[in-house]
């Protein structure tokens, strides 16, 4: 609620600023539709174009919703409609196909029957981004209901990390030493220095050699018990 | 920036909650059924003789084409429900179809091929009485629109309105029929009641006044079923008060006075108390009507008469017979006439209109359901053979709201229950067992067995076992029969003697009631219609209520649904019970219920039957129970004083709780009164009681629970503000506790008004309102906690719960218009919830309830991370991957009904409205099944492999041993 409020009030201010930047008598804040009773009734127009596809394929499953289903409006067959005994106020006009998608269009009409028609945003509800008017209302495509199954594929299940990680260094394992002569004293020499550049310390106790070390102990300690296993093992006997 | 993590967390959050549909599971269990409702006007179109289109205009606001050969639909188109788009005529010439639309206000021309809007036309005010086709010179080219005062004439191609005059004395005459013979007139008939019949003739090209005259007719009050014009311009009306025909020559200036004919000198007579009815035939608009015409004297006795050199000649009677209708196929017309053979059969004839002579070979026998209703339209198509004689197809609708299709010799071509459109409440009914799991089921279900001894046990066992192998090896064979058959003839027919439990319980029998009192019991899997009940005599305005007493778990017990039927006005309510599988009425004694029913409550209360029991409060607060056996009376005396229910008087906007006494009398405990000046009572609910809860708290970022208060007596008040004025309307909301009248929680929101769409459920409640600041839906969620801990972890009591619960609250805007609400329901709860929002585009949006929980932070830190909670946005997303029922539009819908299934992750859907569509969801997807995308190749081959690379490195080990010992 804390964040609705603070928003409502964010809006509120940019509110203000819309009107004064927008000189159209905004029919904002609009009657409240169906309660007005000076009888004065209007006319919704507009076209829908699916592009690449004949009208006569799709009319026949739309419709033209406005405000929900408070009013209803059918499409001609060149793909033009008109919903009439519109009252004035403001609505979003919504052309529903189950086959086709259509962005849905606000339309405002003042009391004397100017009209305008605007992006919906319901979140800035007063930020005017004009739209033409008779609508002209163009399908973004047909409907993307079904996700996509995952495939499993070679490549994959190649290029997965895991796999790549494990095979790399194998690769890695099994290939340099044979690309690589190691027997050949300048080499060797080569590759000792390499290695001596990247221990920029010499000093430094080598890790690999500490942890040679740590294991070395502790497994002539461990042989040292077993041996001591053995030896009393024939006494028992 | 803060945008894009809010985006990113959302898509990362629907990586786990996604609950779509894959392409490849189209059709594989759902299904989607089209209806169109109470037909009004039928048409088929005889334009060209292959057509198959039949159009139809119903009282559902609905105008659709439909494919006479099948019954599906070519299109259809629904608009507006109320008064708005009430069809008030249905006109056809041609390829155009004219629909006069929402009590005149609108012409609307079709194209029938295309389904295409052709032109449409606002028309003045005033209300609708008549509309006509008018030709000239056999070419139909205009349209007559009467209103009450005025008439206009409007061109058949572009509907632009050619004149439109006021009528003569529109105040004191009512005009009421218009007829045009194609000779360049029209003819506006008016009357004013008991006394003169007015008649003004217009000239077609200008609308100018060619003529004007009244007749005396002291005994006429409507011109409407008791007239008609017949022949070259001749009006005749029928009287029952005089038993009298009348006639009058239009055009002749000299005859000021109705011809009287006594239908006593035809030998006829009208049954008392009957309006007699006239029906002509005018097969051409352009031409005027046959001189022939049907006068039915009593609901089942037709007569055909002929008017021939101003005498009236009998050609026929029909007695008895229940329906008659013409029907023109080029230039001849013929009559169809509907009569009783025997008590379960009617069969249907062909006349020669002119002569009336029976035409051979054409009789049609139609089957009446026995369930059903009777027959009362009749629909004729006609056609011409090709050796010229005429043949015919007819179309019967019956009360319980059936269309039945049939061709000669009486073959159903096809079925349409139309009653389906308006369903008003249902229920999902498990299946029965089978013998064999009845059997199983029955071995460690009978006490019996205990005693019987281990050797008996062993052979129960054995013995049940084998006819599962039985059972097995029969349905083997039949799988392995039906593959050898030819794919066509194999159908998965249901019948009910075939329907049993499946392993997981998906499939259920889905009991719907509607509105005009038919009853249904649908296969959920197929959507195949298993049976079928009409109760007669259901009043329009009736409320129903359907309650599952007892489930099909208590073999040998029949399951058993009791429906309450109660008139809206008086309150007075019967009872109707019936087995829910088979749908037959049940032989149980129903208690009767002379006073208006105010409340029901089912009881867990079970009688020896294992029939849950059901209590009805009554206006006196006096409690009725059924089923009332000793037993029952027994425990009801032990619980009473733990038995509450609560009332709501939304007149008085009062809500009272009562307790039961032992006597079966009630006493009020509580009252919350909810003043009606500031706002009234839309809606109260409690929470469904098969709901189940499978954690008790939620698991918070730093590892303590947060405890969810779980009050099964919880009551949602919602209310709406009488004053209505935007800046002053409210939604209220009102947390109740139902046995302590305790209100809980309480909130408003301003400037908001209805309808209100709501969900009570576990510990929380979901609302969505209208904005009418802003002009949108919000959502708004209300969640309740105990706290850090529980006060009573065993056992909830409303008696002793001494701290309130807190309440969180976060609201967001959900930008699509909501038609109804609902949510998923699994069996014991483990599952995450979605909410079901059916939208008026016909789809329906499954919203995890992730997105409305008010814990939803505003800043993300490592605590809500670790939850799983979603960054705050105010605005809900819709994603159309989330739209369960892909294109298969559920059009108004009305209501969706969740039901749970036998696997935990499913959960059965079904949306109702004026299509019905059911599905499955999987708010978590399938975890609980294999999934249908499930690898086998890969697994099996990964398995394959393994196995052959063991064999094969252990053959070369061996190998190298070998080698080795020899070295």
């Amino acid at each position: 609620m804390q964040q609705m409020k603070r928003l409502l009030d964010v809006y509120l201010a940019l509110q203000a600023l819309f009107a004064l930047s927008w000189c159209f008598s905004d029919a904002e804040p609009g009657p409240v539709a169906g309660s007005q009773s000076n009888g004065d009734r209007f006319k919704i127009e507009g076209r829908a174009i699916v592009p690449g596809v004949k009208t006569q394929d799709w009319i026949s499953t739309a419709r033209i919703l406005v405000e929900g289903e408070e009013y209803v409006g059918f499409l001609k067959t060149d793909g033009s409609f008109a919903v009439n005994d519109v009252p004035s106020g403001s609505y979003v006009v919504e052309i529903v196909s189950p086959s086709f998608r259509f962005d849905p269009v606000r339309v405002d009409i003042t009391s004397k029957g100017k009209m305008r028609a605007r992006l919906v945003n319901y979140i800035k509800t007063s930020e005017v981004i004009r739209q033409s008017y008779p609508l002209q209302i163009r399908s973004s495509g047909p409907h993307t209901y079904f996700m996509k199954r995952e495939t499993w594929g070679w490549t994959d299940f190649l290029m997965n990390p895991m796999v790549m990680m494990m095979v790399l260094p194998l690769l890695i394992i099994v290939l340099l030493p044979k690309v690589v002569n190691t027997n050949d004293p300048e080499m060797r020499k080569e590759m000792e220095q390499s290695m001596n550049m990247l221990n920029p310390n010499p000093e430094l106790p080598d890790v690999s050699e500490f942890m040679t070390k740590l294991f070395s102990k502790g497994s002539s300690k461990s042989s040292g018990g077993n041996k001591g296993s053995r030896s009393v093992a024939p006494k028992r006997r | 920036m803060a945008w894009l993590v809010v985006r990113l967390a959302i898509s990362v959050s629907l990586l786990y909650t996604a609950s779509a549909v894959f392409e490849d599971q189209v059709g594989k269990f759902d299904w989607r059924q089209q209806f169109i409702g109470k037909v009004r006007f039928a048409l088929f179109d005889t334009h060209s003789q292959a057509s198959k289109k039949l159009l139809v205009a119903t009282d559902k606001n609905v105008f659709a084409s439909l494919n006479s050969r099948t019954g599906d639909l070519f299109w259809r188109h629904v608009d507006n429900t109320g008064p708005e788009g009430h069809i008030d005529a249905l006109l056809m010439y041609g390829q155009d179809a004219v629909v006069v639309v929402g009590n005149g206000r609108l012409l609307r021309s079709w194209e029938t091929t295309v389904g295409g809007l052709k032109w449409e036309t606002v028309l003045d005010t005033g209300s609708f009485q008549a509309a006509a086709l008018v030709g000239v010179q056999d070419h139909v080219k205009y349209v007559a629109v009467l209103k009450k005062s005025a008439i206009s004439l409007h061109d058949l191609s572009s509907g632009s309105q050619i004149w439109v005059e006021n009528l003569p004395d529109s105040d004191s005459v009512q005009y009421q029929t218009i007829y045009s013979g194609g000779d360049g007139l029209v003819f506006v008939f008016g009357v004013v009641p008991n006394s003169h019949i007015v008649i003004v003739e217009y000239k077609i090209e200008d609308g100018e006044i060619m003529n004007k005259k009244s007749v005396e007719a002291a005994w006429m009050s409507s011109l409407e079923s008791s007239c008609t014009v017949i022949s070259s311009g001749i009006l005749l009306c029928v009287d029952q008060i005089t038993q009298s025909l009348y006639t009058l020559l239009l055009q002749s200036a000299e005859q000021t006075e109705m011809r009287q004919i006594h239908l006593q000198t035809l030998d006829l007579e009208v049954a008392s108390g009957f309006q007699p009815v006239l029906t002509s035939a005018q097969p051409n608009p352009a031409q005027p009507p046959l001189s022939e015409f049907f006068l039915q004297l009593s609901p089942d006795h037709h007569i055909l008469l002929q008017l021939k050199d101003g005498l009236i000649v009998p050609l026929r009677d029909f007695n008895p017979s229940y329906l008659a209708a013409f029907a023109t196929s080029g230039e001849r017309t013929v009559a169809a006439v509907m009569s009783p053979k025997n008590d379960t059969a009617c069969s249907i004839n062909l006349f020669s209109a002119d002569t009336g002579r029976r035409h051979l070979d054409t009789t049609i026998i139609y089957h009446m359901d026995p369930n059903g209703g009777k027959p009362n339209r009749l629909y004729v198509h006609a056609f011409l053979k090709k050796d010229d004689s005429v043949g015919y197809r007819v179309m019967v609708q019956t009360e319980d709201l059936t269309l039945t299709f049939l061709q000669q010799p009486g073959r159903v071509v096809w079925m349409r229950e139309e009653a389906l459109a308006d369903v008003v409440t249902m229920e999902m009914v498990d299946l029965p067992f089978t013998g064999t799991q009845a059997e199983l089921e029955g071995e460690f279900g009978k006490k019996a067995a205990i005693q019987d001894g281990l050797l008996p046990m062993v052979l129960k066992r054995l013995s049940s076992q084998f006819i599962l192998l039985q059972a097995w090896l029969a349905h083997l064979w039949k799988l392995f029969y039906d593959a050898r058959k030819p794919r066509s003839s194999v159908k998965n027919e249901v019948s009910i003697d075939t329907l049993s439990r499946d392993e997981f319980n998906l499939q259920k029998m889905m009991v719907m009631v509607t509105a005009s009192g038919k009853l249904f019991g649908i296969d959920s899997k197929s959507g195949t219609i298993l049976w079928k009940q009409y109760l007669e005599n259901i009043q329009p305005n009736s409320v129903f209520k359907l309650i599952v007493q007892r489930t099909t778990a208590h073999f040998p017990h029949p399951p058993q649904c009791t429906l309450l039927i109660k008139n809206k006005d008086t309150g007075i309510g019967n009872l109707y019970v019936f087995n829910p599988i088979f749908g037959k009425k049940s032989q149980i004694s129903v208690p009767a219920l002379p006073r208006p029913v105010l409340q029901t409550l089912l009881l867990p209360v079970i009688d020896q039957d294992y029939a849950k029991v059901l209590l009805l409060i009554d206006d006196q607060y006096k409690v009725t129970a059924f089923p009332s056996t000793k037993n029952v009376l027994q425990q009801l005396q032990d619980t009473a004083s733990s038995i509450f229910f609560y009332l709501v008087d939304t007149s008085q906007g009062k809500l009272s709780g009562f307790r039961l006494r032992k006597d079966l009398s009630t006493e009020l405990i509580w009252e919350v009164v909810i003043p009606t000046e500031v706002q009234k009572i839309v809606a109260v609910k409690g929470k469904r009681a098969n709901e189940h809860v499978h954690s008790q708290g939620r698991v918070m970022g730093d590892r303590s629970v947060l405890y969810k208060y779980l009050n099964p007596n919880l009551l949602a008040v919602i209310t709406e503000s009488t004053d209505t004025h935007q800046e002053r309307s409210f939604v209220g909301i009102f947390l109740i506790d139902g046995v302590t009248g305790r209100i809980v929680h309480e909130a408003v929101q301003r400037k908001a008004r209805g309808p209100v769409h709501f969900v009570h459920s576990e510990n929380w409640v979901v609302y969505v309102y209208w904005n009418s600041k802003f002009r949108r839906n919000e959502f708004s969620v209300l969640e309740l906690f105990e706290g850090a801990e529980l006060y009573n972890s065993t056992v909830f009591s409303s008696l002793d719960r001494p701290h309130p619960p807190q309440v969180l609250q976060q609201s967001y805007i959900f930008p699509a218009p909501i038609s109804t609400l609902e949510a998923t329901l699994t069996e014991k709860g483990i599952t995450s919830r979605h909410l079901l929002v059916g939208l008026p585009s016909g789809n329906i949006l499954s919203l995890p309830k992730m997105f409305l929980d008010p814990r939803r932070p505003e800043v993300v830190s490592e605590q809500s991370r670790e939850e799983n909670l979603i960054p705050y946005a105010p605005e809900m997303p819709i994603r159309e991957e989330w739209f369960i029922n892909y294109n298969q539009t559920v059009s108004r819908v009305r209501g969706i009904h969740t039901a749970p299934s036998g696997l935990e992750s499913t959960c059965l859907v079904v949306a109702y409205g004026l299509d019905i569509y059911q599905t499955r969801v999987f708010p978590s997807k399938q975890f609980d099944v294999l999934k249908d995308d499930y690898d086998y190749v890969l697994i099996s081959s990964v398995l394959f492999g393994l196995f052959f690379a063991t064999m094969i490195s252990k053959r070369l080990a061996e190998v190298k041993l070998l080698n080795r010992a020899w070295r």
